[in-house]
């Protein structure tokens, strides 16, 4: 895709509007709340590109470049490299000071090189292999360094088997001139080595792009491209891997890519003395398996929902506080919160690290849990495809009529994958006012996940319109939380 | 085995002809690339009067792959850890083909004039040289005395 093609597809595009106009004319106001960039604080547009399209967008840039300033691709490429694909920052940059940008970008040597009287003899000795041979069998970059090309080639071969490419340098001591792509290809003769010099070139081209990312699942090829580098979700077209653009791992919304990467490192730390302390105590619900608070029966957690209801005395509990759910209302629905101690500050350092661990593991805990939940009601939609063809083959309902319980799932995970991205969030922010409004908008997105996922667990019948309703509600909890919270 | 490369023979006739003052380095008989290196402790340095082992690989790829070095004499230096690896540029990221063998060895003499305790490779050892120096020396001093001396 053409780089023009691309800045009409950003833009909000022209030949829809004309039919807009045809059917909503004078309805301005209403196009603009349509608009999902206004609306959706999750809406990113991005694409994604294969290989050779990727290959086509850099060659362009190389080429306008290489154009523009009357310079070989070879050395377009290395300012681009060097300079995050900015054409219009190097163009101006070159008119100002050509030499120095080119210091600075490691093509040129800080100072000329001496002429060497050497170099106008017929015969000279490299002085990597100390042999002696004829003068074109030398070469050298800008900065004047000769060594013999086998020398060159051997140093090439060695530096890219160990993932070298596009740095490699000048074999000269303390030298840090880089020896562009035509100069390596020149020399490279072996066909594997080539292939592995240009996938490494192209790796590292795409890593110093702004707007480009490779997908991140296993073995794709895909790249992805934004125009800005926003920390939204990207979902590639090919594996389905759907992850944060701006830090590439998974999407973290409402959290922001420096508190995740914080996070997911304190829990990498942590993780033994987490899963020591839930598997030795009491109030804990790591494991799959709890007593009824109630009657003390034991109870294996087997779907997502945390509203659970036991089997034997039909008591209505939170798989995750062992509380009454009734205390789980709507308005009061407290159990996401972690109470501090107000006094903690007057407390001893022993009693304060007590404290510290003890809010890091209730916010641990409800983040592990809602990744368990997510897994589980996985094993629920499978339940529910069975449950679907049982009942359109007992003739109740027809397939269209049960579409809406595998949308309502569908729902449910994202909504609840934002609900377990909100923990590290709040773990990490400080007390006040905003953290009291967070803290509420998250216990109401937890409740109405809940409901959703108890109704979805129970759903007998066609009649969609209250799980219709816990949908809508739901998904509203979940944009207004991102609308306040989320951060690009 | 291939043979041996040009320079490698240049650099080892060199190394015995002209040798560098305070460093010995000797191939092994039965591997070329091999060297057994005896430096010693470098004057107004807590190293003064030791002699150090090292031994010295070069990898096939030599020079355009560093010379692999290792001091076998126990020592106490910030930049050198306690299986003997050391820490130096020249022989990770900095290396240049047109190094020699001698320049990596008058580097390694230099870095014991000059310990770097910011740039660290035996951690405990740098902390006492950056809090204190005065205690760190007298370490250095008396590891020189007992693993370098009367060998």
């Amino acid at each position: 895709m053409s780089g023009e093609e691309f800045e009409s597809d950003m833009e909000y595009s022209d030949d829809d509007c004309c039919y807009e106009d045809y059917y909503n004319i004078e309805e301005d106001c209403d196009a603009e709340q349509l608009d999902p960039s206004k609306t959706d604080p999750e809406y990113f547009l991005y694409e994604c590109l294969t290989v050779e399209e990727v290959e086509r967008l850099l060659n362009e840039s190389v080429e306008i470049l290489s154009n523009t300033l009357q310079i070989t691709p070879s050395l377009a490429k290395v300012l681009l490299h060097a300079h995050e694909w900015a054409i219009q920052d190097i163009i101006v940059k070159y008119r100002g000071d050509s030499c120095k940008l080119l210091v600075m970008s490691k093509i040129k040597p800080p100072h000329p090189p001496e002429s060497v009287a050497s170099r106008h003899l017929r015969h000279q000795v490299c002085p990597v292999c100390v042999a002696s041979q004829s003068s074109d069998m030398f070469s050298s970059l800008a900065c004047g360094h000769l060594f013999c090309k086998d020398c060159w080639t051997m140093h090439f071969e060695v530096q890219i088997t160990q993932g070298i490419s596009t740095g490699i340098g000048c074999m000269a001591q303390e030298c840090e001139v880089l020896a562009p792509e035509d100069f390596v290809l020149t020399l490279l003769s072996r066909p594997s080595t080539r292939d592995k010099y240009q996938q490494f070139a192209f790796r590292d081209y795409v890593k110093s792009h702004p707007q480009l990312r490779f997908c991140p699942g296993p073995n794709c090829q895909v790249v992805i491209r934004a125009k800005e580098p926003w920390a939204k979700r990207a979902i590639c077209n090919l594996c389905r891997t759907a992850f944060c653009f701006r830090c590439g791992t998974d999407y973290h919304a409402p959290t922001d890519c420096a508190t995740i990467k914080k996070w997911l490192t304190k829990c990498a730390d942590d993780s033994e003395t987490a899963n020591y302390i839930s598997a030795h105590t009491k109030d804990v619900s790591l494991s799959d398996v709890n007593d009824c608070p109630r009657c003390h029966i034991c109870i294996e957690k087997n779907g997502g929902c945390n509203h659970m209801q036991c089997y034997n005395c039909k008591h209505d509990f939170c798989w995750m506080c062992l509380g009454d759910w009734k205390s789980h209302g709507s308005e009061y629905y407290e159990c996401s919160r972690y109470k501090e101690n107000p006094s903690i500050a007057h407390e001893s350092v022993h009693a304060q690290a007590r404290e510290a661990l003890k809010k890091y593991l209730h916010y641990y805990e409800r983040w592990e849990n809602h990744s368990k939940s997510l897994k589980l009601e996985e094993q629920t939609l499978q339940k529910i495809k069975t449950r679907i063809n049982k009942k359109v083959m007992n003739a109740s309902g027809t397939w269209i009529d049960w579409q809406y319980l595998l949308d309502a799932a569908s729902l449910l995970a994202k909504c609840r994958y934002t609900l377990q991205y909100t923990y590290p969030y709040a773990y990490y922010m400080e007390p006040g006012p905003r953290k009291e409004l967070f803290e509420y908008q998250q216990a109401q997105l937890e409740i109405e996940i809940e409901n959703l996922s108890w109704k979805i667990e129970r759903a007998e019948t066609t009649d969609r319109g209250d799980l219709q309703n816990q949908m809508d509600i739901a998904e509203k909890r979940r944009a207004t939380l991102l609308k306040d919270f989320l951060e690009v | 085995m291939t043979a041996l490369p040009r320079r490698i023979i240049k650099e080892t006739q060199r190394l015995m002809q002209e040798p560098v003052p305070g460093i010995s380095a000797v191939p092994d008989e039965s591997n070329a690339r091999y060297f057994h290196v005896i430096v010693t402790g470098p004057e107004d340095s807590p190293f003064e009067g030791g002699l150090f082992k090292l031994e010295l690989f070069l990898p096939e790829d030599y020079p355009m792959s560093a010379p692999k070095v290792r001091f076998i004499t126990k020592i106490y230096h910030p930049n050198i850890d306690r299986l003997g690896r050391i820490c130096l540029d020249i022989l990770k990221d900095k290396w240049s083909p047109a190094l020699q063998i001698r320049t990596v060895l008058l580097s390694i003499q230099a870095l014991l004039s000059a310990p770097n305790p910011d740039d660290p490779l035996a951690n405990d050892v740098a902390e006492l040289w950056k809090v204190n120096e005065a205690e760190a020396i007298r370490n250095a001093k008396e590891w020189t005395r007992r693993y370098a001396m009367d060998n």
